[in-house]
């Protein structure tokens, strides 16, 4: 918490004046490793702009999914209708210090992608209803994949602000682009870009690599570590 | 204590994953099987994917049958030829069971599958076995006795091959097709087979019971194995963390149940394990009936 305020001191000291806004991540490199449940990253600034208001959005890299909708056949659940998004977020996470629709107009708020309603999610052919969609945003939020909280962002003597993120131990490894906006009377006065990365690293990585890139390899070497487990175990209490 | 999963891509709760091969293993040693069956659902119950819970099951059953092959094979327990017939049929068995797999998970209904698989295969399995230890039960209380073994038309069909260990001289189509038949079932459901296999040699091959849990033990290892490899290279879903944590489980529970069984009679294990497997297919024919909590599900798309 120190070291947050003494950067947070010295992102104001090396503020330019013409600079309405700066921000930065808590991390710029967040490890997904064999013990991962999951972090927290924490967005945080300063602005010159009073009164403002502060929105962050977060927003995973592309990975297509398939919603398929329940249908009964015969007494029996089967996966029915499907339909594929190739380019929806695998994160998507927006904390503002207002409820979005008070802030911006709903124009505004779709040319940005600001809010879960505003999300670009289109499915390929053929195009389903409009349930689908509901669907995956509703199954993403469930899992804390989605996320979109009103008042997020917590504002400290007019300037500072900070805003804490979530990330589920599922979040899909790749690049993550932070955008914060800073917004008076009704528009985006000022906006800052940053990114960080979300890389799977230690032993899960590396066993995840190998399973893909050598799966022969990776099925012999499962028969043997199986093998010598269930052999060693039957020796160990044989003895015992 | 929370471990994550690098092939399911989750975390799990560790000491859970080893209750789960603690409770197979003990009902496996009690029963003299392999557990797949059981496995693979509690796996889908806790919420890994039904295509992980499958691969990594049948990866896990290889490891817990080995320590007991190599035991039957020392004390000569294992008919050899019979051994490789069926193997060899189990191999092109479980070659096709990975491919439908691999279509089936490509069209979004794994999931089904493999639930009606084990409604159907456990079902009929366990209603067999519940029948004939009651009929065993009352053969016992009138004493009628039992031929050494039956002869069927099926024995009677044409490439007969001598099975000296099992003193038989049958034709080879039977224990082809039912080789044949288990290597499909262990790719589709992530079992061995041991429970279909067994019942199968007595009755239908007239194998003595003396050779027949080597035997099977011989095809479970080597056809699980080869499940294991395939399913690595067509679906990448064998999750080897998740097969050692059960396995741990798994070789312990095992030695606890086989020590539990020795006091337990033939037809009495035979009923309860019958029991066993009829409660299996109907939990998971339950949920194939019961409405889902969502009307939507989520998939990653490959």
């Amino acid at each position: 918490m120190r070291r947050l305020l003494l950067s947070l001191l010295l992102l104001l000291v090396a503020a330019p004046a013409a600079r309405a806004l700066v921000a930065e991540v808590s991390q710029r490199e967040i490890a997904v490793s064999t013990g991962f449940t999951g972090a927290e990253l924490i967005v945080y600034g300063a602005k010159d702009t009073i009164p403002a208001d502060v929105v962050i959005t977060v927003r995973g890299p592309h990975t297509p999914v398939v919603v398929r909708q329940r249908t009964r056949i015969a007494g029996i659940w089967v996966n029915g209708a499907s339909a594929v998004f190739e380019t929806a977020p695998g994160f998507y996470a927006v904390a503002s210090t207002r409820p979005l629709a008070e802030l911006l107009p709903e124009a505004e708020r779709r040319r940005l992608r600001l809010g879960l309603d505003m999300l670009p999610l289109r499915a390929n052919e053929p195009r389903p209803g409009d349930g689908f969609r509901q669907a995956l945003i509703a199954l993403k939020v469930e899992r804390g994949l989605y996320r979109e909280e009103n008042s997020g962002v917590t504002v400290t003597g007019e300037r500072l602000f900070s805003a804490r993120i979530f990330l589920p131990p599922t979040v899909p490894p790749g690049l993550y682009q932070v955008d914060v906006f800073g917004i008076q009377n009704r528009r985006v006065e000022a906006v800052r870009d940053l990114t960080f990365a979300v890389r799977r690293v230690g032993t899960s990585a590396e066993i995840w690599r190998f399973a893909h890139v050598h799966p022969w390899l990776y099925g012999v070497g499962a028969v043997i570590a199986a093998a010598v487990v269930g052999w060693a175990g039957s020796v160990v209490f044989r003895r015992g | 204590m929370q471990i994550y999963l690098p092939i399911a891509e989750m975390s799990v709760d560790g000491l859970s994953i080893v209750g789960i091969g603690l409770a197979v293993g003990l009902l496996s040693g009690l029963f003299g099987i392999g557990g797949g069956f059981l496995m693979t659902p509690l796996l889908i119950f806790i919420g890994l994917p039904s295509a992980v819970a499958v691969a990594t099951s049948a990866n896990q059953t290889m490891g817990a049958s080995i320590s007991g092959l190599i035991a039957h094979w020392r004390r000569g327990n294992v008919d050899g030829k019979m051994g490789m017939v069926l193997t060899l049929a189990g191999l092109a068995g479980s070659a096709l069971g990975v491919q439908v797999f691999a279509l089936v998970r490509r069209v979004g209904q794994l999931d089904l599958v493999v639930a009606v698989f084990y409604v159907i295969v456990l079902g009929i399995v366990g209603a067999l076995m519940a029948a004939e230890s009651v009929r065993a039960w009352l053969r016992r209380r009138r004493k009628i006795p039992r031929r050494l073994h039956e002869h069927f038309w099926m024995h009677g069909l044409p490439v007969k091959m001598r099975f000296r260990k099992s003193r038989l001289y049958i034709s080879v189509v039977p224990p082809v097709v039912i080789g044949f038949g288990i290597g499909f079932l262990s790719a589709i459901m992530g079992v061995g087979g041991g429970f279909i296999l067994v019942p199968a040699m007595i009755y239908l091959l007239g194998m003595p019971t003396g050779v027949v849990i080597g035997t099977s033990l011989f095809q479970v290892v080597f056809v699980t194995a080869a499940v294991t490899v395939l399913q690595s290279v067509s679906t990448q879903s064998v999750d080897i963390i998740l097969s050692l944590l059960l396995m741990v489980g798994a070789v312990a529970g095992a030695q606890f149940g086989a020590a539990m069984g020795s006091r337990l009679r033939g037809e009495e294990t035979r009923g309860l394990l019958g029991l066993l497997v009829l409660a299996v297919a109907m939990g998971l024919g339950y949920t194939l009936v019961r409405t889902p909590d969502a009307p939507f599900v989520l998939e990653p798309l490959r």
